[in-house]
């Protein structure tokens, strides 16, 4: 009897929770659902159904326009050319920011000296250091190196924002390793780079793919540093959204706005979409095993 | 020449001292092994040793090469860790011969060398494994794999069974003492078990905050402790020390105790307490005898000088099978007694027991130190 009872007022709450979290999802995707109901619609239907009517068909006109015609700003090409700039920008930044932290935690985790602690802690504030704060030093050292509007300038500014947080990623994941995996290399006859390149790498699939996610997401969708630091052609895709909002003639599209921030957020989507589930599990390792 | 020589080494990190000079020299061939309470500085030792950590203060030499600072790979020392510390992207085959491929050995050799060492390991059909797909005592198994492929010149134990279940242990305990004689290798070997201690050392070191207290062969150790510490540290159940006063009596000095009744009982000591003055009479000092030296009367020793019969009280009965070890109270103190099960004992009656002295030690009650050689 008491089982019974038990095990019901337990599915009770079980469904109450599920009922809540479908909830929760609801809201998150409703913009989302919104935002593609509102893309593949022409700027007839907006005006005269809801914001929630579905389209008489999939027209997929804004799509085109936003991707090649659509102007922002001065030029009329689309987006395409500032999704191209974002991948130069992104690609190397997130390759480099995640080699140097996974040096930098190597280091400040496994080899540690005299002042890492010091070190390690200095970098911790490179976190807590608001993206405003650093526009007009982070300009000067720009132009100091003639990298001023460069694809190379904004690179060059995400990796150095972003070594503070993959530092702080590798080093809490190294932390974790045991010590004498280190110990033992080196008896072995191995030294720094060869055990880091042999050992601990290798070791490192989970924290990596955390990593280059964060970084993904976090310089893809910056806004701040590129409308900051980037020149009329090297703009990143989030800038050039910007400005296609911004550049109307006539009534506003809609339908082509949606459908810009739709294909200037694919890349993030498609990045979760793929390795969201190691995410979780890199993150939650840890925590854990701690 | 002396394989490894430990000359006054010292650890400081920051204000604590963790090793205060240690000494020690081991011949070639020779199984060291240390023991001491956690914490005394035992790996500290050891990772000196391996170079892992950078001495304070001292030398260490491989041979005759003075290794004090030389980097870990060019001490030619191999180590096996108490968390074995394998490789866990490599395969066993991989994890073993690594430290080859990093000394640059051909590929030929050193897939010879993973073969005689796996052959001699038993662990040939594990080569292609991934350590996560082995248990404790085939890892355990594949990490000395991995110190035994280079053929170095020393060999360094941290706790390596400590891991295992107790009938691994046992299993590898034996395993260790064949690998040894078989290769006349030297080793260095921490361990907390004593048993361990005992069956597998030449020569043991007993450490107690980074001091070494006393090196000596097992025997002599457990014979002979230099002070109270060592004494009570090596032997299972410890030695029993009962407070006594140094007294006279017809073969020289020995000791004077109450026995179970309140009755006095004189105890004589090996060489008629050679060593101690008549000054020292009536001193209180601390008798060390160990529980296997009072047993029931065996009528063969009946009559040596050195032996006793005593009044005990029994208070509590623990038979282990062997032997049954009698607890009872001498001087205020527990004492334990290791008799034989067929001999008949009550909870709560007296009992006659042997006191053999030949092995009975003394010790000052505040300093600890030896008193009687
Ligand atoms: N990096 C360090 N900084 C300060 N003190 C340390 C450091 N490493 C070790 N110690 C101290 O040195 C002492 C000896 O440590 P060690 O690991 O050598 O002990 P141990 O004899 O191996 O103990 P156990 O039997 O528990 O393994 C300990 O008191 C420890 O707290
Ligand atoms: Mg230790």
């Amino acid at each position: 009897m008491l089982d019974n009872s038990r095990t019901a007022s337990q599915q009770l709450l079980r469904w109450g929770i599920y009922g809540l979290l479908a909830l929760m999802a609801l809201i998150y995707l409703m913009p989302l659902w919104v935002m593609l109901l509102t893309s593949l619609k022409d700027i007839e239907e907006i005006r005269s159904g809801t914001l929630l009517s579905l389209p008489q068909g999939l027209n997929f006109d804004a799509w085109q326009k936003a991707w090649s015609s659509a102007c922002t700003g001065g030029t009329c090409e689309g987006i395409s050319p500032y999704l191209a700039n974002s991948f130069l920008i992104v690609i190397p930044a997130v390759a480099i920011s995640t080699l140097v932290g996974a040096l930098n935690g190597y280091v400040v985790a496994m080899w540690r000296f005299r002042g890492s602690e010091l070190f390690f802690g200095l970098l911790l504030v490179g976190c807590f250091i608001p993206f405003q704060v650093v526009l007009l030093p982070m300009a000067r050292t720009l132009s100091f190196l003639g990298l001023a509007n460069t694809t190379t300038g904004l690179v060059l500014v995400h990796v150095v924002y972003g070594i503070a947080f993959t530092t702080l990623f590798f080093r809490n994941f190294y932390v974790g390793l045991p010590r004498e995996l280190i110990s033992a290399a080196r008896l072995d006859g191995a030294g720094f780079f060869t055990i880091f390149r042999r050992i601990i790498l290798p070791l490192s699939t989970p924290i990596i793919v955390v990593t280059v996610i964060w970084q993904f997401t976090q310089i893809w969708n910056d806004f701040l540093f590129g409308v900051v630091f980037s020149g009329s052609d090297t703009q990143p895709v989030t800038v050039a959204l910007n400005n296609l909002v911004n550049t109307s003639f006539g009534g506003k599209q809609y339908n082509v706005d949606m459908a810009a921030a739709l294909i200037a957020a694919l890349p993030t989507l498609l990045v979760y979409v793929l390795a969201g589930k190691y995410f979780v599990r890199g993150l939650t390792a840890g925590a854990v095993k701690g | 020449m002396a394989a490894l020589t430990i000359d006054n080494v010292q650890k400081r990190y920051g204000q604590t001292e963790v090793l205060k000079g240690i000494d020690i020299a081991i011949d070639k061939g020779e199984f060291l092994i240390l023991v001491g309470p956690s914490g005394c500085g035992k790996s500290t030792l050891m990772n000196s040793i391996a170079g892992l950590e950078e001495v304070s203060d001292g030398r260490i030499l491989i041979g005759d090469q003075d290794v004090t600072r030389a980097s870990p790979k060019d001490r030619d020392i191999a180590m096996v860790f108490q968390s074995y510390a394998l490789y866990p992207n490599m395969t066993v085959r991989q994890n073993i011969a690594f430290g080859l491929e990093i000394r640059k050995v051909p590929k030929a050799e050193r897939e010879a060398e993973v073969k005689r060492v796996a052959q001699m390991l038993q662990i040939e059909h594990l080569l292609e494994r991934k350590p996560s797909q082995l248990s404790g005592g085939q890892r355990q198994r594949v990490a000395m794999g991995r110190a035994l492929a280079r053929r170095p010149r020393l060999y360094l134990f941290d706790e390596p069974l400590s891991n295992l279940d107790a009938k691994l242990r046992v299993e590898m305990r034996t395993e260790i003492k064949k690998l040894h004689q078989r290769l006349g290798t030297t080793i260095v070997y921490v361990t907390h078990d004593q048993i361990e201690a005992m069956t597998l050392a030449d020569r043991i070191a007993v450490m107690r905050d980074g001091e070494l207290l006393q090196l000596a062969t097992p025997q002599e150790i457990y014979d002979n402790p230099a002070n109270q510490f060592v004494a009570g540290f090596m032997g299972s159940p410890a030695m029993n020390f009962i407070p006594c006063q140094l007294a006279q009596g017809d073969t020289g000095i020995g000791v004077q105790l109450e026995d179970g009744n309140g009755q006095p009982v004189w105890l004589p000591l090996p060489d008629g307490g050679a060593g101690l003055q008549q000054a020292q009479l009536g001193k209180t000092v601390t008798l060390g005898l160990r529980p296997e030296m009072i047993t029931e009367p065996q009528p063969h020793k009946a009559g040596q000088p050195l032996v006793r019969e005593v009044a005990i009280r029994v208070d509590v009965t623990e038979p282990t099978g062997a032997d049954t070890m009698v607890l009872t109270e001498l001087s205020g103190v527990e004492v334990n007694c290791r008799v034989n099960p067929r001999y008949p004992l009550a909870t709560g009656q007296l009992a006659s027991l042997m006191f053999d002295m030949s092995k009975a030690v003394l010790f000052d009650p505040i300093t600890e130190a030896r008193l009687d050689n």
